[in-house]
């Protein structure tokens, strides 16, 4: 199979795939008992007007009609109005991404900076004191609910000792950046740092702990392979080996992993912006269920599954450029 | 909806200058100045940042009712009366009115200036009274409730608005003097309904100050306005910021990155007041925190069974357990202050007895009730409703379970009517806005009323009754008769009225006031 | 099913490795806290008003700081521990140790009863699709594939918000039978929180029984058993099931570590369903870090315990067993 054809495939699918995480979700709001009029108005508004309001928002319509309403709508990107602030769906779902991604990024830095050392210096070292110490904290790491990982941390770090704030995000990343670079003042650069590291290190253990263990495992395994043992054989410096082949043959099965266990990040932000109330879209998202702001919620799902999809198709497409055995199956 | 969460909007509640309010008056001298001892350097503040744990759900002056969003937009849309220390009316942007047989007549200043640039007209303010009572206009405006006795606005002259109503003079006062942020006409008509931008164009007022900066649910800078027809811009600039947790905000304020911060729950003040330079501020606050009963279900269409319930719980004890003592117990649906407040009320005191006799006479022992409690809604509110079931289910023959429930169930619930089955027992909260009486009994007590949870034709048509008497004390007379007759009605297990707790800078002088609110144009350097 | 060789491999990792053997401790620590909360627990655990004065009693051995009102000005006061109540109270005076023992319940309940209905969908949904293959095949992973652009917490919201809040009072038959007089008549399981983190977990083992389906269609004895006459629902209940049972009870272990880290995340956001859960005391106690640090602190211990208890002996059986799964991963 070439390459285009396979992009085309993966693309074609991927659409379905869309098309499915829209209807589920127009499926659950048209299941959701209650009426929506009841959460726009106050409750003192009279029959006329929530007559009025039902025709207004199409739900006097069959539901056939309702729903491809909706499709269409969605093909156009537009998202409706959130019951709850009146303001468009869209613009609350892309002003909120930016936040979002500074997180799920530095978390990513974090656990990729921490793990990969640690890894390599677990699975070189098998059953030293450092690779039972590396094993305890990436088991540690993968079994703690990183919600109260962020709260012992607020508890031991910003309310004992002060060294750094319980949350919020005083300054975006890129008008930080961009006060930097304009008047070379690096003071809002700074304040972003410290109020992201909190945050980043609660989102980022549990893959810190995957990957230390996902590296160390990999790294026993290439170890063993007959071009290491031959490399050493030709007087090429152990360090050199390890780094240069070994490191290279780990990270094909890291990134693998990282791709499927992207729904863990995303997931893991929601919960971690909640603690720090920093606001990106998971606090968005669960202010809108508490409001049950149905429109709010399926854009935001939306905008998640969408994403998630797509990058999906891109590592699939990546890989299979690395590793073309990939289109034959 | 959001009618019934008005206790986060205890703004603007008007007092008459009666009973214990007057006296505490003084200390409502709203958002003061800084107290500077050495008197020298007058620069000092020239600019604020206030942190609040919402600040506005969107730039629209005339949709909501709550109370910290009127703090940010209040500077930028100016109230039509200043509302002194007293709780008495003062010019502003309406300079006289009077009552004449058709309604209400305001005579406005003539040299009131939009941000954008365009004069105010009479056309603008009858078009905003308009805008919320009409829901044609545009919005369905959580503030029409409070206008009820308004029936249309119309612009008489350049300068002259007319308000019909027909009921009596003081209460049609109370309303249009508690809303009315004027909008230009013509930009509004121009913008998505209601208002829903998310920058600093999504603001149009006639305020001291003009919106330079808005990011939606995170913050909104302020600064003067220049062509403001009054000298009231003394800050430079102002900030709002958002913070929904209680620890980060009192965070900020120990960092020195905010002045003010609201609503710091009683497990954060030890902390705030250790902490150097800052302080904390109370002050009672109108929010009234109650648990319904609906009276069209069983087990609570029993009065017996409403008083035992009220009996057995020791709201005095959830007050200094949950609260800190951050609250005063409610002896009737209408907290201390309120005009038509009933000052010869007690309390029902917890006595696990009596409520289990009372419990055997409704014949109603060995019932299962269930408590529901909205989450950070309120003051503690799950901890309140947590200790309340608990003390309930104390009693022999009652057995009391608790659980949360998301807010807009509540909220469904507690307008789903007086025999909705559904949910017939929760907590929630309700702020008596105008400083009357009528708020805090007409939507819950008259038949057929938006929020009714108590069935009973007497009470019902006394309240009628009262919003005709024009009489000032022979309408406060009757209300307070309502009110002792709701007491032994017991259709609410009273609680309390919450104190709003603030974390201020030590050297700021401002007293926090009933009413919660925070205003900017008063703050001297 | 489970050959003799599994059954020796198994025994031969657990006494080989400590750190089964630890799991298997503290595991069965935390089932018998569950099991006899009743009669553990030192108090009811929703009984309020426990307080020194109106303050939190801190853990045995601590105190703390705090202020009491005379005449209106706040004067500092030590809160001392009390011996009744081992890990201190809470923010409404609930006992800490009480409410730690019911947490651990609900916490078993849900990840129990979770994994078996993710099982119960998911296991004969991957049979039948990777069984039947082909067109069958394809549109029943695209099922599975729409089910997976959702981040699980994610998807569990969105089903929270439809449900609304389901609360099942399940009698407690050591209170009932008259054990253990005072404690609460029934436990309740939070209804939608039990359905829902099934609903969003099933596609794990879909996707684990397809694969081994998929692998055992095509075997000797599944083809002989096909020309004697055997129907398919025959083959699939007598043939394919049993050969599938080792990776998925691998998978349920790891599973039921990975519900009740969701289960806690769904609480601490705020959807609990019951207040008797450990992230509902988690985020009852952020509130309060200032000043009481245990509320939060003592019910994030049991998860922690409990998750890495699971955790280790799932370890032990991968490796004894060997299969080849993936699942999402419970950091959330």
């Amino acid at each position: 199979m070439a390459f285009g054809k396979f992009l085309l495939k993966r693309t074609l699918q991927g659409i379905l795939v869309v098309w499915g995480v829209v209807t589920v979700l127009f499926g659950l709001r048209a299941v959701t008992p209650g009426d929506p009029v009841n959460l726009i108005v106050d409750p003192a508004v009279d029959q006329a007007t929530r007559e009025r309001i039902r025709q207004e928002l199409g739900l006097d319509q069959p539901i056939y009609v309702q729903y491809a309403d909706y499709l269409q709508d969605l093909l156009v990107g537009d998202l409706g109005y959130s019951y709850q602030a009146s303001r468009p769906v869209s613009t609350m779902v892309i002003e909120r991404v930016p936040a979002t991604l500074e997180l799920a990024i530095a978390a990513t830095i974090v656990a990729l900076v921490i793990a990969i050392p640690l890894g390599v210096i677990s699975g070189t070292r098998r059953n030293e004191p450092a690779d039972y110490g590396a094993t305890s904290f990436s088991l540690l790491g993968i079994s703690t609910p990183n919600f109260w990982l962020g709260i012992m941390l607020i508890l031991l770090l910003a309310v004992q000792l002060d060294v750094f704030p319980t949350g919020r995000r005083p300054v975006a990343f890129h008008d930080a950046l961009w006060t930097f670079l304009t008047t070379f003042y690096v003071g809002d650069l700074l304040t972003w740092l410290h109020h992201i590291i909190l945050p980043a290190v609660t989102l980022g253990t549990y893959f810190t702990a995957l990957i230390t263990r996902l590296t160390r495992s990999g790294m026993l395994d290439e170890y063993g392979k007959p071009y290491v043992t031959a490399t050493e054989a030709k007087g090429i410096p152990e360090t050199l080996v390890r780094y240069k082949h070994v490191l290279r043959n780990t990270m094909i099965p890291i990134i693998t992993v990282l791709g499927l266990q992207l729904g863990t990040l995303i997931g893991g932000a929601v919960v971690t912006e909640t603690v720090f109330s920093w606001p990106g879209l998971g606090l968005r998202l669960i202010s809108a269920i508490h409001n049950l702001d149905w429109p709010l919620i399926q854009g935001i799902i939306i905008f998640i599954g969408v994403s998630y999809v797509i990058i999906n198709i891109g590592v699939d497409a990546i890989y299979a450029k690395l590793n073309p055995r990939v289109l034959d199956e | 909806m959001k009618g019934a969460d008005n206790l986060y909007s205890g703004r603007r509640s008007v007092l008459k200058a009666t009973g214990v309010i007057g006296a505490t008056a003084g200390l409502g001298a709203i958002a003061g100045c800084l107290d500077d001892p050495e008197g020298d350097d007058d620069d000092d503040l020239d600019e604020i940042v206030i942190t609040q744990g919402e600040i506005i759900e969107n730039p629209d002056p005339n949709d909501h009712i709550t109370g910290p969003y009127f703090n940010v937009l209040d500077p930028v849309y100016e109230p039509l009366f200043n509302v002194t220390p007293e709780f008495e009316f003062e010019p502003r942007v309406v300079e006289e009115w009077e009552d004449t047989d058709e309604g209400a007549e305001l005579t406005l200043r003539d040299d009131v200036v939009f941000h954008n640039g365009d004069e105010m007209t009479a056309e603008d303010v009858a078009y905003t009274f308009n805008r919320m009572i009409d829901p044609d206009l545009g919005i369905e405006s959580d503030q029409a409730a409070g206008l009820g006795a308004i029936d249309n606005a119309e612009a008489l002259d350049d300068t002259t608005v007319l308000l019909e109503h027909e009921v009596a003079p003081s209460l049609a006062e109370f309303e249009y003097a508690n809303y009315g942020r004027v909008v230009n006409q013509e930009w509004i008509e121009d913008q998505e309904q209601p208002v829903a931008g998310d920058d600093e164009e999504a603001f149009n007022g006639t305020g001291p100050y003009e919106v330079v900066e808005y990011e939606p649910d995170v913050q909104v800078v302020l600064e003067p306005f220049e062509d403001y027809w009054g000298d009231e811009a003394t800050l430079e600039r102002v900030v709002f910021n958002q913070d929904g947790e209680s620890s980060g905000r009192a965070n900020a304020l120990e960092t020195g990155e905010s002045d003010i911060v609201d609503n710091i729950i009683p497990e954060d003040v030890p902390g705030v007041d250790d902490a150097d330079g800052v302080e904390i501020r109370e002050e009672t606050s109108l929010r009234n925190v109650f648990l319904v009963m609906k009276s069209g279900v069983e087990p609570f269409d029993s009065t017996e069974f409403r008083q035992a319930m009220n009996y057995a719980v020791d709201n005095e004890g959830i007050i200094s357990d949950a609260l800190g003592g951050y609250g005063e117990a409610m002896t009737q649906p209408i907290p201390d202050g309120v005009f038509g407040h009933n000052p010869d009320l007690d309390t029902y005191e917890q006595d696990l007895e009596q409520a289990e006799e009372l419990v055997e006479e409704s014949g109603y022992a060995g019932e299962e009730i269930t408590l529901y409690s909205p989450e950070g809604r309120y003051l503690n509110d799950a901890d309140v409703a947590q200790m309340a079931a608990d003390q309930i289910d104390q009693l022999d023959n009652v057995d009391c379970s608790f659980d949360t429930a998301p807010f807009p169930d509540i909220s469904d619930a507690n307008s789903a009517g007086y025999d909705d089955e559904e949910m017939p027992f929760f907590l929630i909260g309700w702020g008596v806005i105008t400083g009357d009486s009528d708020y805090g009994l007409a939507p819950f007590f008259v038949e057929e009323a938006p929020q009714e949870t108590l069935r009973n034709e007497e009470i019902s048509e006394a309240i009628l009754e009262s919003q005709t008497i024009e009489d000032e004390d022979e309408r406060e007379q009757q209300l307070q008769e309502i009110n002792e007759e709701l007491r032994e009605e017991a259709p609410w297990v009273f609680l309390h009225s919450q104190d709003s707790v603030y974390g201020v800078r030590e050297d700021l002088d401002w007293e926090p006031r009933t009413d919660e609110s925070i205003y900017l144009w008063e703050l001297d350097s | 099913m489970i050959s003799d060789r599994i059954k020796s491999n198994l025994r031969q990792e657990f006494r080989r490795n400590l750190l089964p053997k630890l799991g298997l401790a503290i595991l069965v620590v935390v089932v018998l806290m569950a099991l006899f909360a009743p009669v553990l627990a030192t108090h009811n655990p929703n009984t309020t008003g426990h307080f020194d004065d109106g303050n939190s009693y801190p853990p045995i051995g601590t105190s703390y700081d705090s202020y009491e009102v005379v005449d209106g000005e706040r004067e500092p006061y030590s809160v001392e521990y009390s011996t009744d109540h081992y890990l201190g109270t809470n923010n409404v005076g609930q006992d800490v140790f009480s409410r730690l023992l019911y947490g651990a319940r609900t916490s078993l309940l849900v990840g129990i009863l979770g994994t078996g209905l993710a099982v119960v969908m998911g296991v004969p949904f991957g049979l039948v699709s990777g069984y039947y293959g082909g067109r069958v095949d394809d549109a029943m992973m695209r099922v599975a594939d729409v089910m997976l652009a959702f981040p699980s917490l994610v998807l569990a919201l969105a089903l929270i918000g439809v449900f609304g809040s389901m609360s099942i009072p399940v009698p407690d038959p050591i209170v009932t039978a008259g054990f253990a007089e005072g404690m609460p008549s029934a436990t309740i399981l939070p209804g939608t929180i039990t359905v829902v983190v099934g609903l969003v977990t099933w596609v794990w083992f879909a996707r684990v029984a397809r694969g081994e389906a998929m692998a055992i269609r095509n075997e000797e004895y599944v083809k002989a058993a096909r020309s004697l006459g055997a129907s398919n629902a025959t083959i699939l209940l007598k043939h394919v099931l049993p050969n599938s049972l080792t990776p998925v009870i691998v998978l349920a272990t790891i599973q039921v570590a990975a519900i009740i880290l969701l289960e806690s995340s769904l609480s601490y956001l705020g959807f609990s369903g019951t207040t008797l859960s450990w992230g509902y005391e988690i985020q009852q106690g952020q509130d309060y870090l200032r000043t009481a640090w245990w509320v939060s602190t003592v019910p994030g211990i049991g998860i922690v315990l409990s998750v890495i208890s699971i955790n280790l002996l799932g370890d032990w059986l991968r490796d004894s067993l060997d299969p080849n799964i993936e699942g999402e991963g419970g950091g959330a």
